[in-house]
């Protein structure tokens, strides 16, 4: 079981590093390109976040997640009253 | 992989541990026993047994058991201490074989060849001569015949990102370390001699699967051949040699017909010529370099081809770099296929004619530059007509593997009234009923054909090349052109071995063996292309010829499957980007008659299993359920 799971795991890391030409390099570049798809991924994350969400939900008028933060700051808020 | 991949011991560990475990055996021993240790030991055993006569039996048997122990560990010394490629892990550890024997390569034993005997000459009824149908219009055959399939949209972009990726490394690592290599000290007041981009593509780009190419062999390169193993310990900058060696299915060599033999009549009739006339004249045709046998090698080529006169030369690259020149020059137009070959490209630039270049195979496109060519003429002299237009083609193309669409192009050639110069480099021999080459495959008159040129280097396993056509155009070259000139002729155990090997062809030697071996790269042409397209891999070119390229677009791909090949002792050629576009990666069988359908099945078993673990099943095309027929 963990074996098969260990082998898939295995193998479809090995298709992974085929396919982005990590396979033919060597180990320090394999983990600098991975350091730079970590940061590119997290600068994307916190642009969805902090601008794209925001221009949307006032293009929509209507913000799921904002509305939910907004009523957990109202219990924390009435939590610190009590 | 083991050098080349800080992973790879992980991999293959993983890999051995599952074997165990499923005790499913199928050992790859990369490197067999060296030839240079065999060889000695068998001859000593020969001179103990002659030995054993004159001295007394037990003494001798006692030493030659110790002198093969020692050998044994040797061996395994020789064997497990470097190996050169380890195995690949795969989707359920290692590649899977129906039986434990598959796993290795062994090799074949003589059976099936093509010989004279004729014993692949089995179903004659059902086989297909290498020829044209010509049942369809040409077009509509070509069209049916030829696949270019497209690329798979993610596939494209991964290849780009990939490609990117390893630019953006080599930058990093160039601004990082200093490459050990030889640099150039920048003289004051001069600019560098080198060019920076090719040498920084070759140190951070190629390097890095340096060791699929160029590969040294040590044995003769027929169906099967034997590599020289090496590794790396630093990333391909450099090599050792392990001093083992590895027996391989030979798929990478333009041997089309099997004359590349260390045996055989061609090899004993050049050795017979060696001993009689030497290595070499060490001088031109035009002085003291011509003998009867260039002569008779000359009359020979030109019945081959079925023309009045041919010339001959001792390199094949040279008879289409400096013959050009000699037909051609500025003010002439050439309309060059966009895939032709480099020596065909240095012999356009070194005329100085004008080139122009139509799409690859594309006859609109020939005929609107043919069309534009003779309206508008030559635009740098006030648009008067052009002393002669060109047409430039090959056979086969080599990168490619399509044919040549040759009826279409003799028509737009009529009608346009232009020359055609037809490069049969790979066609002779290997293409037509009797092997006289593409022109013999469509039917065409060879005398439609104003310039035949091909060279001796790959059907006939020699070296060289040749034009042929009429006697008036030979006459004109043996007074013009450099290479007849002052380039010295060719050596006379190569005259003889094309000499031998074109009468084998031709059947002057009295036997069908030739026949049999066109007809068995016919058969096996047929056979490998129809079961690569039942896989599901992209292949490219005609369905009659025998380069096919598979497409693998990744760089890091081509690299996988040559080295996975290797451990399953099949030695295949790569094509990367330089060679081709960036995302065309590809890997190029190259198919003999000398290839029985043991081995081609076994090669094809092994690709089936690569390209479904490394994911190379590209194509969307239906295929054939049925079973292919040999």
């Amino acid at each position: 079981m963990l074996n098969n799971i260990m082998n898939f795991a295995n193998y479809w890391w090995f298709r992974y590093l085929m396919v982005t030409e990590l396979y033919v390099v060597e180990k320090w570049e394999r983990v600098t390109i991975h350091v730079i798809f970590m940061v590119l991924f997290c600068v994307f994350w916190y642009f969805n976040y902090s601008v794209l969400l925001s221009l949307t939900s006032n293009l929509i008028g209507y913000t799921p997640l904002a509305s939910i933060l907004d009523i957990e700051n109202e219990g924390a808020a009435r939590v610190k009253v009590m | 992989m083991g050098n080349m991949d800080d992973d790879g011991v992980t991999f293959a560990q993983s890999y051995e541990s599952i074997a165990a475990n499923k005790n499913a055996s199928t050992p790859i021993s990369n490197g067999h026993i060296p030839n240079q240790n065999f060889v000695p030991r068998e001859m000593a055993k020969q001179q103990h047994e002659k030995e054993l006569n004159e001295v007394e039996q037990e003494v001798q048997q006692d030493r030659v058991e110790v002198e093969e122990q020692q050998q044994l560990l040797l061996n395994k010394q020789l064997k497990f201490s470097a190996p050169a490629y380890t195995e690949i892990r795969t989707r359920s550890g290692g590649l899977h074989f129906k039986r434990t024997s598959e796993g290795s390569y062994h090799p074949a034993t003589n059976e099936g060849h093509a010989t004279s005997e004729g014993k692949q000459t089995c179903d004659d009824d059902k086989f297909k001569p290498s020829q044209a149908e010509r049942v369809l219009s040409a077009e509509r055959e070509h069209y049916q015949k030829t696949s270019f399939e497209d690329v798979p949209l993610h596939t494209a972009c991964l290849t780009y990102l990939g490609f990117y990726l390893l630019m953006i490394l080599g930058y990093i690592n160039q601004l990082l370390f200093v490459p050990k290599v030889a640099t150039e000290k920048a003289r004051d007041g001069y600019v560098t001699l080198y060019d920076a981009f090719e040498s920084f593509y070759s140190r951070y780009v190629y390097r890095r699967v340096r060791d699929c190419w160029n590969r040294p062999i040590c044995s003769v390169p027929g169906d099967e051949l034997v590599l020289k193993d090496r590794v790396t310990d630093d990333y391909g900058w450099s090599f050792r040699f392990t001093g083992t060696e590895t027996r391989c299915l030979n798929l990478g060599s333009y041997n089309y017909l099997g004359f590349a033999a260390a045996t055989g009549a061609c090899a004993d009739n050049s050795e017979q010529r060696a001993r009689e006339k030497g290595l070499a004249y060490c001088s031109s045709r035009c002085e003291l370099g011509n003998s009867q046998m260039h002569i008779d090698l000359e009359k020979l080529t030109a019945r081959y081809c079925g023309v009045e006169d041919a010339i001959v030369f001792g390199m094949g690259f040279a008879t289409n770099a400096l013959n050009l020149p000699s037909l051609l020059g500025p003010n002439c137009l050439v309309v060059s296929d966009e895939k032709n070959h480099a020596s065909i490209i240095l012999g356009l630039r070194l005329s100085g004619a004008t080139t122009r270049v139509f799409k690859h195979n594309n006859m609109r496109d020939l005929d609107r530059v043919l069309r534009t060519g003779v309206c508008y003429g030559n635009p740098k002299n006030g648009g008067k007509p052009w002393r002669k237009i060109m047409i430039l083609v090959e056979g086969i193309f080599s990168m490619e593997g399509s044919i040549v669409r040759l009826p279409e192009i003799i028509a737009l050639k009529k009608k346009y009234k232009a020359y055609v110069y037809l490069d049969e480099a790979h066609s002779i021999g290997s293409m037509g009923p009797t092997g006289r080459g593409v022109v013999e495959y469509f039917g065409i008159d060879p005398k439609d054909v104003d310039i035949l040129m091909g060279t001796f280097t790959k059907s006939f396993g020699s070296a060289g090349g040749y034009i042929a056509g009429s006697k008036k155009l030979i006459d004109f070259l043996r007074t013009n052109s450099h290479a007849h000139c002052y380039a010295s002729s060719i050596s006379p155990p190569i005259v003889q071995q094309i000499y031998t090997s074109m009468s084998i062809i031709m059947g002057e030697d009295g036997t069908d063996t030739g026949r049999n071996k066109v007809q068995q790269l016919a058969r096996n042409t047929r056979y490998f292309r129809k079961r690569l397209a039942q896989m599901g891999v992209i292949t490219y070119g005609h369905e009659d010829s025998p380069v096919v390229p598979m497409l693998v677009y990744l760089f890091s791909k081509i690299g996988a499957v040559i080295r996975t090949l290797t451990t399953r002792h099949i030695a295949v050629v790569g094509a990367g980007f330089p060679a081709t576009p960036i995302m065309e990666g590809r890997i190029r069988f190259c198919l003999s008659a000398a290839h029985t359908k043991d081995q081609l099945d076994y090669a094809l078993d092994v690709i089936d299993d690569v390209s479904e673990n490394l994911g190379l099943k590209y194509s969307r095309k239906p295929r054939d359920p049925n079973p292919i027929e040999y």
